[in-house]
């Protein structure tokens, strides 16, 4: 009994330090510090967007009446009555109290209710808008990336040849158009001078006289009114692929296992698809890791333009009216998919090449 | 037998009215305009909430949903019945009455009655409407009259139009939310009490399931979506049997979203503000233009606290030296006047709101740069060899004019006037913000010239003498914020402060009494020039013939209404409107 008694704590003492032991190695690992550090990364930002956002002058019940006078043409009288006890929001509550609020209702995954919204909870109004920017701009990304690689691959491979001569001005020229004056033009031309769709038509995200649903129509509806903004969001990153999948292939195409490959007599397409493609792909792997994140973000004008139901037209009226808590909500989910997209893009390029986790073991 | 025929009388005169009652048959065609109304999603159908009717539909929509006692026409200075058959102050004056029309029906069915009206209002209490800044009790005398009795000395016409231009809710909706309204109030309840602030809270979260509309259209959330929402035609309003259109398709945006809609003719109508470039494009498409009053214009402000513009010759010399018509046609084509009498109240009510022997006297400013010269000495400034203007220590005038940015038409107006200012001797930088920030310098004191506002939508000598020389300085503002730092306390009229002045500038009834102490202001505004009034701007609206008929003529006095008595409130609710075939 007593043999039983005294060996008791000895095992304790050994499970306590087996433990100590695997969190000391996990807490070394690198997939542990990676994961660590994006969340200190989430903390800071959103720390900082907090101060930040309520630095921004005017507030929302101020703003709300200047708008109201002079976008509306109401009198102040008229504008002060509008704007009378619609505000859930009391600019005297010192800061750092609303800041301790806002971090202990963000544990509990609670990001408030919007000021200027009449207390609608704002992950609500992330809910509804994320999956349509995800989409739209999620789709685009694809297209974009996809076709930017194939063709700026070709354009390294076969340099000098029409191809690339064409495509380098195409690429030039189309990555130093800003997305909105792609979409004016387009607007304008083909909506109104040309005729060949009706401007209205291609107006928000989905025919509203459809019933939602997985049918075919909806689907269908959905795809339309998608085209022109994914049209619109590759033409203006596809440039950008092109040109650095050339850059990236001409680099990979002077090593010397290209030279090996096409010496061992290996066909082409092999060299092409194998050897050259797979390795000039790997640094906008990166790259696009990078860009999923910033999807979530969608693009303010585009969306503005097209009525597209994105997160970056509501990120943008929340700017505009002040409304602190939809902006602290949309940054924290905006701020999240970045670092994530990056904790991935870490965690995959630590799987691919083994000697980046070694080199931040060293460190 | 008797008793079967009698139920079978009762039965088919039931079904005959049935029958008559939605004998109304919607009538054809689709209104096309627009509005920035609040996406689906956050979009509400409170009347009293943000996101709710009064973002959605705003001042040019609103009235054809929820119907006001009256309308204002501005050319008659008149109000015209639209809920209300009769109104006016009691005798005594003490209170103000409107007795609504006989007949007047909920989209629901429900009579509209004076309890809707006291249902409403006990609602604005709690919100703090203005119209309790001269209100002190709203009471039904009857089925169908209201009564606003007022504070003791308070009652004025600034108080009727509040009154006429209110929206009345249905009851069936808000009268459970009024109720607990008028038991704090009764219970002698303040804003300072938490109560107030959770029935306030209460009232914003409130959604109702329904619109009760009453006037000719109406909506549900289904009809909302991101591109456009629908107002449906309804048969029980006072107007069901006159308006034209079968529904009200709005499209969402502003400028920049709506131009490409009026270009290709899926826009019949807009009230949105576009730039001179954009007017001639829908000139060039043959798209009508129509011109209103927009009430307000930009001005030049001056920060008081800043040498040289606590110097009246020196503000009275850069009025001179600024040509107004160029201002104007700079910032707004010819949707913009230059500033004929400098009055403190705009050209197009100065002569309504003054007497004429105040307008006599007030000095019109003409663009004159030797006059402005001659000032500048007078205040004792020099031209140096560069031609610009000196104070006696060699200082040149070297300030930033800061506008907001993404105001085309106040960007421009400001670009102008730093133009002109500089052509003329001073050293003046512009500098470009967010207009939220503009706004918040010119609070924050943070500014040395600025551009904002000046004159108002409402047709009196308060709104328009208020705005900016008393909008941004004490006691407009917060303690903490100087504005343009402008003292109106140093400055007396007829033995008031200039504070007080303003206030009381409508007070009371007498419209002659009115004209008078508004002349005394403006004279004192037109002496010590407070800002420079740089042009007056109007509203120039497409309006697509192909798509819509019986606009009237550009002659007809409904255009000399401003925007926020917009035309097309009238003109739909009578039929005036219809579709172009």
């Amino acid at each position: 009994m007593s043999s039983l008694t005294s060996s008791a704590p000895k095992l304790k003492r050994d499970e306590t330090a087996s433990l100590l032991i695997r969190l000391r190695r996990l807490t070394r690992s690198y997939a542990f510090r990676i994961i660590a550090q994006g969340l200190i990364t989430i903390w800071a930002v959103t720390t900082f967007t907090f101060f930040l956002i309520r630095l921004m002058p005017g507030n929302p019940v101020d703003t709300y009446i200047d708008a109201l006078m002079q976008q509306r043409n109401l009198t102040l009288e008229e504008a002060q009555r509008a704007a009378a006890g619609i505000f859930e929001f009391d600019p005297d509550e010192p800061l750092v109290q609303q800041y301790v609020n806002f971090l202990s209702k963000l544990v509990r995954l609670d990001l408030g209710k919007s000021i200027t919204k009449g207390g609608t909870p704002v992950l609500d109004i992330i809910l509804r808008y994320l999956p349509w920017t995800l989409f739209c701009v999620g789709v685009a990304l694809i297209i974009s990336f996809a076709l930017g690689v194939l063709i700026g691959l070709a354009m390294g491979y076969w340099r000098g040849g029409l191809l690339d001569n064409v495509m380098t001005g195409f690429a030039s020229i189309i990555s130093g158009i800003p997305d909105y004056i792609l979409a004016l033009l387009i607007l304008i031309i083909f909506g109104v001078q040309l005729q060949w769709f009706r401007v209205g038509e291609v107006r928000g995200g989905v025919d509203p006289t459809i019933e939602v649903g997985f049918t075919l129509e909806y689907i269908g509806s959905v795809l339309r009114y998608a085209f022109l903004p994914v049209l619109i969001y590759v033409l203006a990153s596809i440039g950008t692929w092109i040109l650095a999948m050339k850059s990236s292939t001409i680099s990979t195409l002077g090593e010397d296992y290209i030279t090996v490959a096409q010496a061992r007599g290996l066909s082409e397409r092999r060299v092409l698809t194998s050897y050259v493609g797979r390795n000039a792909m790997l640094p906008l792997v990166t790259r696009l890791a990078i860009s999923v994140g910033f999807v979530v973000s969608g693009s303010v004008i585009i969306e503005e333009m097209f009525q597209y139901p994105g997160l970056g037209r509501n990120l943008f009226v929340a700017i505009a009216q002040r409304d602190y808590t939809t902006m602290q909500g949309m940054f924290l989910v905006i701020t999240s998919a970045v670092v994530f997209a990056n904790i991935l893009a870490d965690l995959a390029l630590g799987w691919l090449d083994p000697r980046v986790r070694l080199d931040k073991k060293v460190d | 037998m008797k008793a079967h025929f009698l139920w079978l009388f009762v039965a088919s005169t039931l079904v005959l009215g049935a029958f008559g009652a939605s004998a109304a048959e919607a009538p054809s065609g689709t209104w096309l305009g627009t509005w920035p109304y609040t996406a689906p999603g956050t979009h509400n159908l409170n009347s009293f909430a943000t996101g709710g009717l009064n973002d959605n539909l705003g001042v040019v929509y609103r009235p054809l949903v929820e119907l006001t006692p009256a309308y204002y026409m501005w050319a008659t200075n008149e109000y015209m019945p639209v809920l209300a058959e009769s109104w006016g102050f009691v005798d005594d004056s003490t209170a103000y009455e409107f007795t609504i029309k006989e007949g007047a029906l909920w989209s629901n069915g429900d009579p509209i009655t004076s309890a809707d009206v006291v249902n409403t209002y006990a609602i604005g209490r709690i919100l703090g409407w203005t119209q309790f800044n001269s209100v002190a009790n709203v009471e039904a005398v009857d089925e169908r009259t209201v009564r606003f009795t007022f504070q003791e000395g308070k009652q004025s016409l600034l108080a009727e139009r509040l009154i006429l231009k209110e929206h009345v809710v249905a009851s069936a909706n808000y009268g459970d939310l009024a109720a607990e309204a008028l038991a704090l109030f009764e219970a002698g309840k303040t804003k300072d009490d938490p109560e107030w602030a959770a029935l306030t809270s209460k009232i914003q979260e409130f959604r109702p399931e329904t619109l009760i509309a009453s006037g000719p259209y109406t909506y549900s959330l289904a009809d909302v979506g991101e591109a456009f929402m629908t107002l449906r035609w309804q048969p029980n309003s006072l107007y069901s049997d006159k308006v034209r259109f079968g529904e009200l398709k709005i499209w969402s945006g502003e400028t920049e979203v709506t131009t490409p809609l009026v270009l290709s003719g899926e826009l019949a109508h807009s009230t949105n503000v576009y730039p001179p470039a954009t007017i001639d494009s829908f000139v060039a498409a043959g798209i009508r233009l129509v011109t209103t009053p927009r009430g307000y214009g930009p001005a030049l402000l001056f920060n008081f606290k800043v040498a040289p513009f606590d110097n009246k010759l020196v503000r009275q010399a850069m009025a001179h030296a600024i040509n107004r018509d160029q201002s104007a046609f700079l910032t707004n084509g010819l949707g913009a006047s230059g500033t004929v009498f400098m009055s403190g109240i705009l050209d197009s009510l100065t002569p309504v709101l003054l007497n004429q022997e105040d307008i006599d006297a007030l000095n019109k400013y003409e663009y004159d740069l030797d006059k402005a010269a001659a000032l500048m000495e007078e205040a004792g400034f020099t031209r140096n060899a560069s031609g610009k203007w000196v104070d006696s220590a060699g200082n040149t005038i070297s300030v930033e004019y800061t506008f907001p940015a993404d105001f085309a038409d106040f960007s421009a107006a400001a670009r102008d006037a730093t133009a002109q200012l500089n052509d003329f001797g001073f050293d003046i930088k512009e500098r470009a913000l967010p207009w939220q920030e503009a706004a918040n310098a010119i609070r924050n004191g943070q500014f040395q010239l600025s551009v904002w506002s000046w004159g108002s939508g409402a047709p009196f000598a308060f709104n328009n003498l208020n705005n900016p020389t008393r909008r941004w300085t004490a006691p407009s503002l917060a303690p903490e914020q100087p504005g343009t730092g402008l003292d109106l306390n140093a400055y007396s009229v007829n033995g008031q402060t200039l504070n007080d002045a303003i206030v009381n500038v409508n007070a009371g009834l007498d419209v002659e009494q009115h004209k008078a102490r508004a002349g005394a202001i403006s004279r004192l505004i037109n002496e010590e020039v407070f800002f420079i009034p740089l042009n007056e701007m109007l509203s120039v609206e497409p309006l697509n013939e192909a798509k819509i008929g019986g606009a009237p003529a550009d002659d007809d006095p409904i255009y000399q209404n401003p925007s926020n008595d917009h035309f097309l409130i009238w003109l739909i609710l009578n039929g005036t409107f219809f579709p172009a075939s």
